[in-house]
C-alpha cells in the first residue's frame, strides 16, 4: 500500500462550450498509507476530477501528484498500480463476471493457476462464488457493485479509488455497502481514496474528509472534526442533515443580539469576537442543539428565543420543527414528545456551547 | 294482493360488441399495411411457390409436380450462377463489413465536426440509385484508354484492361465496386453502436493494463457484434440478390461469368418467359437465404446489455 499526495495541483478544463474552467484549483493533501480517505462536494466540485487525477484518466494542467515514493504526473494510469471502481461499475458486458474479474491479472500476462487462486479468493470475500459464470446482465445492482470491487481487488493494487460506487443503489442496499465496504477496508488494511457527494457515506466511512468547493478544498478532517469545528460556512452547511442553521447576529459589549434579543456571551467567545465589536456577525448553530423549552435538559444560562413555528416533521425518533429569525427559516431537531404544532408560540432554548460564529464577509469561523 | 314488478337485468354487451369498442381502431389502423402485405406480399409468394410446380402458361398452366426443380438441378448454368453468387458474397459481405468497419473506426476518433462531415458525405452515395452509380462505374471501368481506372493504370506502366468483358475479370470488377461503393449505412451504425460504449469501459480498461490491441479485441470488437450481424446479415441478403450492377453492367457475362442467381431468374422469366423454372429458382434462392441467414443468427447473436 502506498501514500497519495497532491502538490499545488491544478486542473482546467478547455471546454468547447463553456471555453477554459478550473476545476480543481491549488489542492494540496496527503493521504497516508492505509488511510480511508473521503471526497465529498456538490457537484462540479472538483472532488471526481481529482480521483480521476490519481488514476492518470485526466491529466493535470500543473502540480504533482505523487503515489509511494513516485511523481507520477506523466504516468500512464497502468503503470500507477492503482484499481477504480466506477460509478456505473464499468463491468465488460460480454464476459462473464470470472473473465471480468481476471481481466487486469491477464493482461499483466500472470500464470493461469496464480489467476484462479486471486479470482476465487476475491470471489469467497465478496460472496460472489456462485456467480463467477454468469454475465453482469444477470447480476442484482449490489452484486454488480461487488464484482466491480472485486475485480479492483484481485489485483493487489497500493491503492484504491471509488468514484461514487453506492450512487446506483437503492437507499437499503446503499446502508448494507456501506458497511461492507468499512469491513473490506479493515480486512485488506488499503489505502482508499473514496468520493461521493453523500455527506452520510462520507461520515460513517471516511477517517478524514476531504470537503471541496468549487474546486477549492474547504477543510480536511476526520468526520467528528469537521462536525464539531468546520472552517467556514459552507463546510458547516454542507456537513450535518439537517445542515447548520445561520442566523443573523449583532455583537455589542459581551454579547450578541438577535432580532433585538440579547444573549451574553461567556468570557472566551467574547474576548473572541472583539474585533467584530458593533459589527454584523453570521451565528451558526446545529439543529440538535435547539431544544424546546418543555423537554429541556442540560442547557444552562437563559438562552432563550420565543418564535412562532411554522411547520413541524414528525420523523418519530425525533421532531423537526420550523420557525422564522429574520428573513432566515431556522431548524430544530428535538425529542418527539416536544410539543409543537404549526401557529404555536413557542419558547426554544439554544445551547450557546455548541454555536459558532462566523464572519458575514469572508465566511471564514471566527476562531476563539 | 302483492304485485311484483320485475326491473330487468343491465344488458351486457356481446363478447363482439365489447373486442370491438376496444381493440376496434387499432385493428383498422393495422387493416392497411396487413392489406398491403396480404396483396403485393403473401399472395405473390404463395401463387409464385404454386407456380414453381406448374409448366406455367398465363391461359393453361398443367401441373408438372417437381419437373421445374429436377431441371434446374440438372441445368449448368443453375449451378455457375449458385457458384458466382456465393463467390461475389463471400467477397463482398466481409471485406464490406471490415471497411465499413474500418472508416467507423477511424471517424469515431475525431472531432464532432469532422464526424459529421464524414458522416454525411460517405452516406451521400447511399441516396444515389443503384442504376446511377452503374453507369457512373461503367464509365470508371470502361475498357479503352478513357476509362478511368485504365488510364490509372496507365500511370504506372500497365496496359489498359477489359475489365468487364474477360471472364477472369468481370465478377472481380463488380466485386471492386461493392467494395468501394456505399459504406454510409453501415457507417453511421457503427459509430452509433460505438458511442454507445461507456467510456469507463475503456477507463477500466486502461488502469487494467490493457493495450490499444486489446481495447479493440476485447471490448470494441465484442461490443460491436449486434451491429456486425446486422450487417452481416442484411449484407449477404443484398448480396444473394444482387441484380442491377450485373444487369446494367455484364449482362451476366462474358459466358455466365457474372450470372448471379436473382440475374438467371430474370432471364429465365422475362427473357424465356419459363415462369415456372424461374418460381423453382426463386424459392432456392429465398431458401438459401434463410439457411444462410438462421446459421449466422445461430453463431454470431448476442445481448448485450450495459
Amino acid at each position: 500500500m502506498a501514500r497519495v499526495e497532491f502538490r499545488n495541483v491544478r486542473k482546467q478544463f478547455d471546454d468547447e462550450k463553456k471555453g477554459i474552467f478550473t476545476a480543481v484549483e491549488g489542492s494540496n493533501f496527503v493521504i497516508n498509507d492505509r488511510e480511508f480517505v473521503v471526497f465529498v462536494g456538490p457537484s462540479g466540485c472538483g472532488k471526481t476530477t481529482s480521483l480521476r487525477m490519481i488514476a492518470g484518466l485526466e491529466k493535470q494542467t500543473s502540480g504533482d501528484i505523487i503515489i509511494g515514493d513516485r511523481i507520477v504526473n506523466d504516468l500512464h494510469p497502468k503503470d500507477r498500480d492503482i484499481a477504480m471502481v466506477f460509478q456505473d461499475y464499468a463491468l465488460y458486458p460480454h464476459m462473464t463476471i470470472r473473465e471480468n474479474l481476471s481481466f487486469g491479472l491477464r493482461n499483466l500476462k500472470k500464470p493461469k493457476t496464480y489467476i484462479e487462486e486471486k479470482v476465487r479468493e476475491a470471489a469467497a470475500v465478496l460472496g460472489l462464488e456462485e456467480m463467477l459464470d454468469r454475465k453482469p446482465r444477470e447480476l442484482s445492482g449490489g452484486q454488480r457493485q461487488r464484482v466491480a470491487v472485486g475485480r479492483a481487488i484481485v489485483r493487489d493494487p497500493q491503492v484504491f479509488l471509488f468514484d461514487e460506487p453506492l450512487s446506483n443503489l437503492d437507499a437499503k442496499l446503499r446502508v448494507q455497502m456501506r458497511v461492507e465496504l468499512a469491513d473490506l477496508h479493515k480486512r485488506l488494511g488499503a489505502t482508499i481514496v473514496y468520493v461521493t457527494h453523500d455527506q452520510v457515506e462520507a461520515m460513517t466511512l471516511g477517517e478524514r474528509i476531504v470537503v471541496m468547493n468549487q474546486g477549492v478544498i474547504q477543510q480536511i478532517a476526520s468526520p467528528a472534526e469537521l462536525y464539531a469545528n468546520p472552517q467556514n460556512m459552507f463546510v458547516a452547511g454542507f456537513i450535518g442533515s439537517p445542515p447548520m442553521n445561520f442566523i443573523d447576529a449583532r455583537v455589542l459589549g459581551n454579547s450578541v443580539f438577535v432580532e433585538g434579543t440579547e444573549f451574553a456571551l461567556q468570557d472566551t467567545i467574547a474576548d473572541g469576537l472583539r474585533a467584530y465589536q458593533g459589527r454584523e456577525v453570521i451565528l451558526g448553530i446545529r439543529p440538535e442543539h435547539i431544544f424546546g423549552e418543555d423537554v429541556v435538559s442540560s442547557v444552562s444560562g437563559n438562552y432563550r428565543l420565543t418564535k412562532q413555528i411554522k411547520a413541524v416533521e414528525h420523523l418519530g425518533s425525533e421532531n423537526l420543527i420550523y420557525f422564522p429569525i429574520g428573513n432566515r427559516t431556522v431548524t430544530a431537531k428535538v425529542h418527539p414528545e416536544t410539543v409543537a404544532y404549526p401557529g404555536l408560540s413557542k419558547t426554544f432554548v439554544l445551547d450557546f456551547s455548541k454555536v459558532h460564529f462566523f464572519d458575514p464577509e469572508t465566511q471564514q469561523r471566527i476562531e476563539y | 294482493m302483492q304485485t311484483q314488478t320485475m326491473t330487468a337485468p343491465p344488458r351486457t354487451p356481446s363478447p363482439f360488441k365489447r373486442f370491438w369498442r376496444e381493440y376496434g381502431w387499432a385493428y383498422l389502423f393495422i387493416l392497411a399495411p396487413v392489406l398491403l402485405f396480404l396483396s403485393f406480399t403473401l399472395y405473390p409468394v404463395v401463387t409464385a411457390f404454386l407456380m414453381s410446380f406448374q409448366k406455367y402458361n398465363i391461359m393453361n398452366s398443367t401441373w408438372i409436380g417437381l419437373d421445374n426443380y429436377k431441371r434446374m438441378l440438372h441445368d449448368d448454368v443453375f449451378w455457375k450462377s449458385i457458384r458466382n453468387t456465393v463467390i461475389f458474397t463471400i467477397g463482398t459481405v466481409p471485406i464490406n463489413i471490415i471497411i465499413t468497419f474500418g472508416l467507423s473506426f477511424f471517424i469515431y476518433q475525431m472531432k464532432n465536426s469532422w464526424q459529421t462531415f464524414f458522416k454525411a458525405t460517405l452516406y451521400l452515395p447511399t441516396v444515389a440509385s443503384g442504376v446511377t452509380i452503374s453507369i457512373v462505374w461503367l464509365a470508371i471501368f470502361d475498357p479503352t484508354d478513357s476509362g478511368l481506372l485504365n488510364r490509372l493504370l496507365e500511370l504506372f506502366g500497365i496496359d489498359p484492361l477489359i475489365w468487364l468483358g474477360k471472364s477472369n475479370s468481370a465478377l472481380l470488377s463488380l466485386m471492386l465496386m461493392n467494395w468501394l461503393g456505399s459504406h454510409g449505412a453501415g457507417i453511421i451504425l457503427y459509430l452509433a453502436a460505438m458511442g454507445g460504449i461507456p467510456k469507463s469501459l475503456y477507463e477500466a480498461a486502461d488502469i487494467d493494463h490493457a493495450s490499444m490491441w486489446t481495447k479493440f479485441r476485447r471490448i470494441t470488437w465484442p461490443l460491436m457484434k449486434p451491429t456486425t450481424l446486422y450487417l452481416l446479415v442484411t449484407g449477404v441478403i443484398t448480396s444473394f440478390q444482387v441484380f442491377i450492377s450485373v444487369y446494367l453492367m455484364t449482362q451476366g457475362g462474358p459466358n455466365f461469368a457474372t450470372t448471379t442467381i436473382a440475374y438467371l431468374i430474370y432471364e429465365t422469366a422475362f427473357k424465356f418467359y419459363d415462369f415456372g423454372l424461374a418460381s423453382a429458382q426463386s424459392f432456392v434462392l429465398a431458401s438459401l437465404i434463410i439457411i444462410v441467414s438462421i446459421i449466422q443468427f445461430k453463431y454470431f447473436s448476442s445481448d448485450i446489455e450495459y
